[in-house]
């Protein structure tokens, strides 16, 4: 047991790694029919994009999923300097030869993996462009550096995340990078759910801790749209129940974990905290 | 008895009654208690009497039948006697003489006899000073001039005084019945700068200066209101706007009410349909639990109007058939004893509120009962209602976790099922049984009320439709009726367009030449419009289509936009809002420089430039070696991108920007003024391509689109001075101004371009026939048809009820609603700054 736990914390790993035996699924509650919807774009191979709020469960489900699917996850941080070599590829000087190195959607076009393009929006416009003609009916990648094109592998399947409700209307997907997912709408779950969720994410976390962090949680949610870029969301909450299990007090660690992180502004967190003081403070 | 005097006495007495026989009769009354103090001193009052009496009759009068008082209170003659002669020295002092002689026993009383001295001593310098303001220092009651602080008191009030009077000439009369006020609610030390200001306000203006000395003028109240020490509400209106809508999900409407410190503690109000906040209250707990409190009545049926009529029926009172309700009815057939009542009742139905208000607010009771634990001391009368409201709501927090344990008294009301006339029995029936004190002053009334709860019957309710009643209609017919009411509307609306096209033809002539007179001065506008004749279009300006949601089509050359040059300008205005907002403009300059760095992300991969691209370079050799011909682009150059982004600001110039702030401070003008200022400044520092552009409208033909600065035009003083002279007209027709300020774009070549609307209100027009639907239609059609030319639309807005409307028309995250209008000239340019990262 413990040699199984060696393998996978502090150890470097391979980037495309499907799941082994005895691994354990990730943690995912389903909150519609998602589960359904991945499934049968998978079994089609259309390219899915989850759109939904910051850590509502978009790369959790994904895990998920490429569990279920027994397929490797390949996940790439989308950011504004990522260019489309660090997607596809780039030669290496090695004494005095050069090397092609695949870059992480090459190795997972070839390997058949999930490749999870995290946040495409933040990637600038002519990277993106790229994925254009493994989206379609083609399922090719163009390696131009090489001058070769690579068809994807029978199991390859493309994901993006998307979160629309950034303010920064500069930044969107192209219609025509848009239309070529299906894609799937997330948002915070439901109360039930969510409870659940985060009974099953902290060990030790009471179904009461949960109920009132659940109920301040969309009690903070109301206040969207008051200046909040992003809203409370399941992970806060997942995470102001693990500082409570670390022994913290349940006024603070809601502080801490769902007010303080979100927002500046003195009289947001005022609002905020009366929230929580209201479901904690006895 | 006048007989047994000797001489002197009675000679004085007999050239007395001769010259007056009421004075003769006044002098032989006080004389016996006079004449206790010996002779001489007798002969030394009466010669008194017979100077001021000489000097002014009614002065002598006032002597007279001032001394007995005196005599008895100070047990002397002489000291007073003298202090009174001395207003022989003034011509028409008599006023002054008068009011010395009634406050004297008073004087004696309080003061003692030093502090009496000081405080005759104090007046006859005023009375030296000027007669009418020594007549109005003694015409005061000691005690008021004291305010509980002996002669202390009376320096602090006066010392101020002198210094105005030696400096700005004010009087005291003027003066004081203000800053005894003033000092009673502040402090002493409130007391000069308050009347520095009222002394430059009366150099403005006389009525203007001594209605704020009276302390009746907004601006003396606001002063005043400002220094009271306490939780400000007015300054927190937009965190309980936030509570609000967390707990109760509406936002019910929160406005300033008129309280003002002499009005005792200050209370949360309600009347059915609004809450009503004093502007400063004496605790954040306090504030906010009153908050909350005013808003359950209003969730939980204190204005239901079925529950009402039954308990005025119960009262034997008619309840009025439509309009506000009083509750007064209620109380009047206590008679005397109608507070104690009050107190009663209102103990009552607050319980039932907030029993119920815990179900909605977690923890509310804990937090309402630990208020009222640390509370300060009540008077004893008062006490008794305290407690028995605490012990009330421990009961109701009982009843919250343990079913089943309610007592006899409250038990009916801690039932969700209780309405405000249930309140009205069980008050009435503990009204008739309790031994509760008798309440008579206000002071103790208030003093009864828990901390966040309040008389609930202090304005005229508006009986509202019971809350679960709503609920109970159907769904289905609930939307039933709406849509009846809706279609009704747009029935409406269609005649009113349809009528509008008939007329068109005559009324468009008319229009057009009231725009013409009401717009900008056609003069500055000539040469900008004789461009675009000569280039072909009409002086009616440029048409474009409008969306008509009705017909589902567009309508085409509907809306005409008239280009001009905004006339006015104000450089003073701008100079005053540079100086006044310079360290904004230093600070938002400072942030803009911090951020160039990541901002001008240095452009990699470029043929040449300062620097070498690190990662090009590699993958360069890399290539070379593998035996490719890689284009030699391995630099990065660090330079503004020009033209990459292009902006405009589109500002909103309807009427009602030129409204009053509600929290004071001026009028929304000024501060989009401000704003446009700044964001023009800060573009100055980023460098991107911008214009700057007002619109308003009156009907569809008179679109005015005024460019203040265009793309290519530098910030020129003109320009500054022009976002100066900013100001309201007309009406908001945005998407014809939306489609107007997308064609501008097509002047510029830049790729991103970002369209920041400024507005303070929905869509409207003259002419939309009160279907808002209409133009709300419309402006989403032209957003649509931006964002298809490339153009981005965002909207910032200040109007609280944006979120009702923004959504649909800018779509989600397309809009911002700016809680703090004050806020407003410094976050346009961050928003900005944040849109475009």
């Amino acid at each position: 047991m413990k040699a199984a736990t060696n393998r996978l914390r502090g150890v470097e790993r391979d980037i495309v790694q499907a799941p082994q035996a005895g691994d354990k699924a990730p943690y995912y509650e389903p909150q519609g029919n998602e589960v359904a919807v991945f499934e049968a774009a998978y079994k089609k191979r259309l390219p899915v994009m989850l759109k939904g709020p910051t850590g509502c469960g978009k790369t959790r489900f994904l895990e998920f999923m490429a569990f279920q699917l027994n397929r490797p996850l390949v996940t790439v941080s989308c950011h504004e300097d990522l260019t489309s070599s660090d997607l596809v590829g780039r030669f290496l000087l090695e004494g005095a030869e050069t090397v092609w190195q695949d870059g992480p959607l090459t190795r997972a076009v070839k390997a058949g993996a999930i490749c999870y393009l995290d946040e495409i929006v933040e990637a600038r416009t002519d990277s993106t462009v790229i994925i254009h003609s493994l989206t379609d009916h083609r399922r090719k990648l163009t390696v131009e550096k090489r001058g070769i094109e690579i068809e994807a592998h029978e199991d390859f399947m493309l994901v993006i995340s998307y979160n629309p409700g950034y303010q920064t209307v500069l930044k969107d997907l192209k219609p025509s990078t848009k239309q070529r997912f299906i894609a799937i709408n997330f948002d915070f779950p439901p109360e039930d759910i969510e409870r659940k969720i985060i009974v099953n994410e902290v060990p030790g976390a009471s179904p009461e801790i949960a109920h009132q962090l659940v109920a301040a949680g969309r009690k903070a949610r109301l206040l969207k749209d008051h200046g909040l870029e992003e809203s409370t969301s399941t992970r806060a909450l997942v995470y102001a129940a693990s500082m409570m299990g670390a022994g913290l007090d349940a006024v603070t660690a809601c502080q801490v974990a769902m007010v303080n992180p979100i927002t500046d502004d003195i009289e947001l967190s005022e609002a905020l905290m009366e929230i929580v003081q209201a479901h904690f403070s006895v | 008895m006048a007989t047994d005097h000797p001489t002197p006495i009675s000679e004085f007495l007999r050239q007395l009654k001769e010259a007056s026989v009421v004075a003769h009769r006044e002098v032989e009354q006080v004389l016996p208690a006079i004449e206790a103090h010996g002779v001489q001193v007798t002969l030394a009052w009466l010669d008194a009497c017979r100077r001021l009496f000489d000097f002014d009759r009614e002065a002598g009068k006032a002597f007279i039948r001032g001394s007995r008082e005196v005599e008895k209170v100070s047990e002397t003659v002489l000291p007073w006697t003298e202090q009174a002669l001395v207003f022989l020295r003034w011509r028409g002092s008599w006023r002054a003489l008068e009011g010395f002689m009634a406050n004297l026993p008073r004087a004696f009383g309080s003061l003692g006899h030093a502090g009496e001295r000081r405080w005759s001593e104090i007046g006859f310098s005023w009375c030296a000073r000027q007669i009418e303001s020594g007549g109005a220092y003694f015409a005061t009651p000691v005690l008021d001039l004291a305010g509980r602080q002996g002669v202390i008191g009376i320096e602090q009030l006066a010392q101020p005084a002198e210094e105005l009077f030696e400096t700005r000439k004010l009087l005291l009369g003027t003066y004081l019945a203000g800053a005894i006020r003033v000092r009673n609610l502040l402090g002493a030390q409130a007391i000069l700068p308050w009347a520095l200001r009222g002394a430059d306000i009366m150099q403005a203006g006389r009525a203007r200066g001594e209605a704020y000395f009276r302390l009746e003028s907004e601006e003396s109240l606001a002063l005043l209101l400002e220094h009271l020490p306490g939780y400000r509400l007015a300054d927190r209106n937009r965190l309980l706007g936030m509570l609000l809508e967390v707990w109760f999900g509406t936002d019910y409407e929160l406005k300033e009410s008129s309280w003002s410190p002499e009005k005792g503690r200050p209370f949360v109000e309600i009347d059915g349909r609004s809450l009503y906040f004093p502007a400063v209250m004496a605790s954040r707990d306090e504030a906010i639990l009153g908050v909350l409190h005013g808003a359950s009545h209003m969730r939980f049926g204190t204005f239901d109007s079925l529950a009402m009529k039954e308990m005025f029926s119960a009262a034997k009172v008619e309840f009025p058939e439509s309009g506000p309700v009083s509750w007064a009815p209620l109380y009047t057939r206590y008679g005397d004893d109608a507070l104690r009542f009050q107190l009663i009742f209102d103990l009552c139905e607050d319980l039932r509120v907030d029993f119920q208000a815990q179900h909605l607010i977690p923890n509310y009771l804990p937090r309402l009962i630990a208020a009222a634990q640390a509370a300060p001391p009540r008077p004893v009368e008062a006490a008794a209602y305290f407690n028995l409201a605490l012990a009330s709501l421990d009961e109701a927090l009982a009843a919250t976790r343990a079913r089943g344990v309610r007592s006899k008294r409250f038990g009916p009301l801690l039932d969700s099922t209780a309405t405000v006339a249930d309140a009205f029995r069980v008050a009435t029936a503990i009204y008739s049984n309790d031994g509760l004190p008798h309440v008579s002053e206000l002071e103790v009334f208030h003093a009864a009320y828990l901390p966040g709860r309040g008389p609930n019957s202090s304005r005229l309710a508006h009986p509202q439709q019971r809350q679960d009643q709503q609920k109970q209609q159907t769904q289905s017919g609930a939307d039933s009726q709406e849509q009846q009411e809706q279609g009704e509307e747009q029935n409406e609306a269609a005649q009113n367009a349809e009528a509008g096209d008939q007329q068109d033809g005559g009324k468009r002539q008319e229009v057009a030449g009231l725009g013409d007179s009401s717009g900008a001065s056609g003069r500055q506008a000539s040469k900008a419009e004789q461009e675009q004749r000569n280039a072909g279009s009409s002086d009616k300006g440029k048409p474009y289509p409008e969306w008509d949601y009705r017909e589902s089509r567009y309508k085409r050359n509907w809306s005409w936009v008239q280009e001009k040059k905004l006339g006015e300008s104000n450089m003073a205005e701008t100079g005053r809002l540079v100086k006044q907002y310079s360290n904004a403009l230093k600070r938002l300059k400072k942030a803009i420089q911090a951020q160039k760095p990541t901002r001008l992300a240095p452009l990699v991969q470029q043929l040449d430039g300062d620097d070498m691209d690190i990662n090009a370079v590699v993958s360069y050799v890399a290539e070379k070696i593998a035996g490719r011909s890689p284009k030699p682009a391995i630099y990065r150059r660090r330079e503004m991108r020009q033209r990459e982004i292009a902006v405009t600001l589109l500002a909103d110039m309807s009427t009602s920007i030129m409204q009053h702030l509600p929290e004071g401070g001026g009028r929304l003008v000024d501060r989009v003024r401000a704003g446009v200022l700044l964001f023009a400044e800060s573009m100055e520092e980023v460098g991107d391509s911008y214009s700057i552009a007002g619109f308003c409208s009156k009907y569809r033909d008179n679109v005015t689109y005024y460019t203040i600065k265009d793309f290519a035009q530098p910030l020129t003083d003109d320009v500054r001075g022009q976002i100066g002279g900013m100001s309201g007209r007309l009406a908001t027709r945005m998407g014809a101004a939306i489609r107007h300020a997308t064609a501008c774009f097509e002047r510029v070549d830049s790729r991103r371009r970002l369209l920041l609307i400024l507005s303070d209100g929905r869509p409207e027009d003259y002419d939309d026939g009160g279907d808002r639907r209409y133009l709300h239609e419309d402006t989403r059609m032209a957003v649509k048809e931006a964002v298809s030319k490339g153009v981005h639309p965002f909207c910032i807005t200040v109007d609280t009820m944006a979120n009702q409307y923004l959504p649909q028309i800018f779509g989600r995250g397309h809009y911002l609603v700016l809680d703090h209008i004050n806020s407003l000239p410094n976050k346009l340019p961050e928003i900005y700054l944040r849109l475009r990262r």
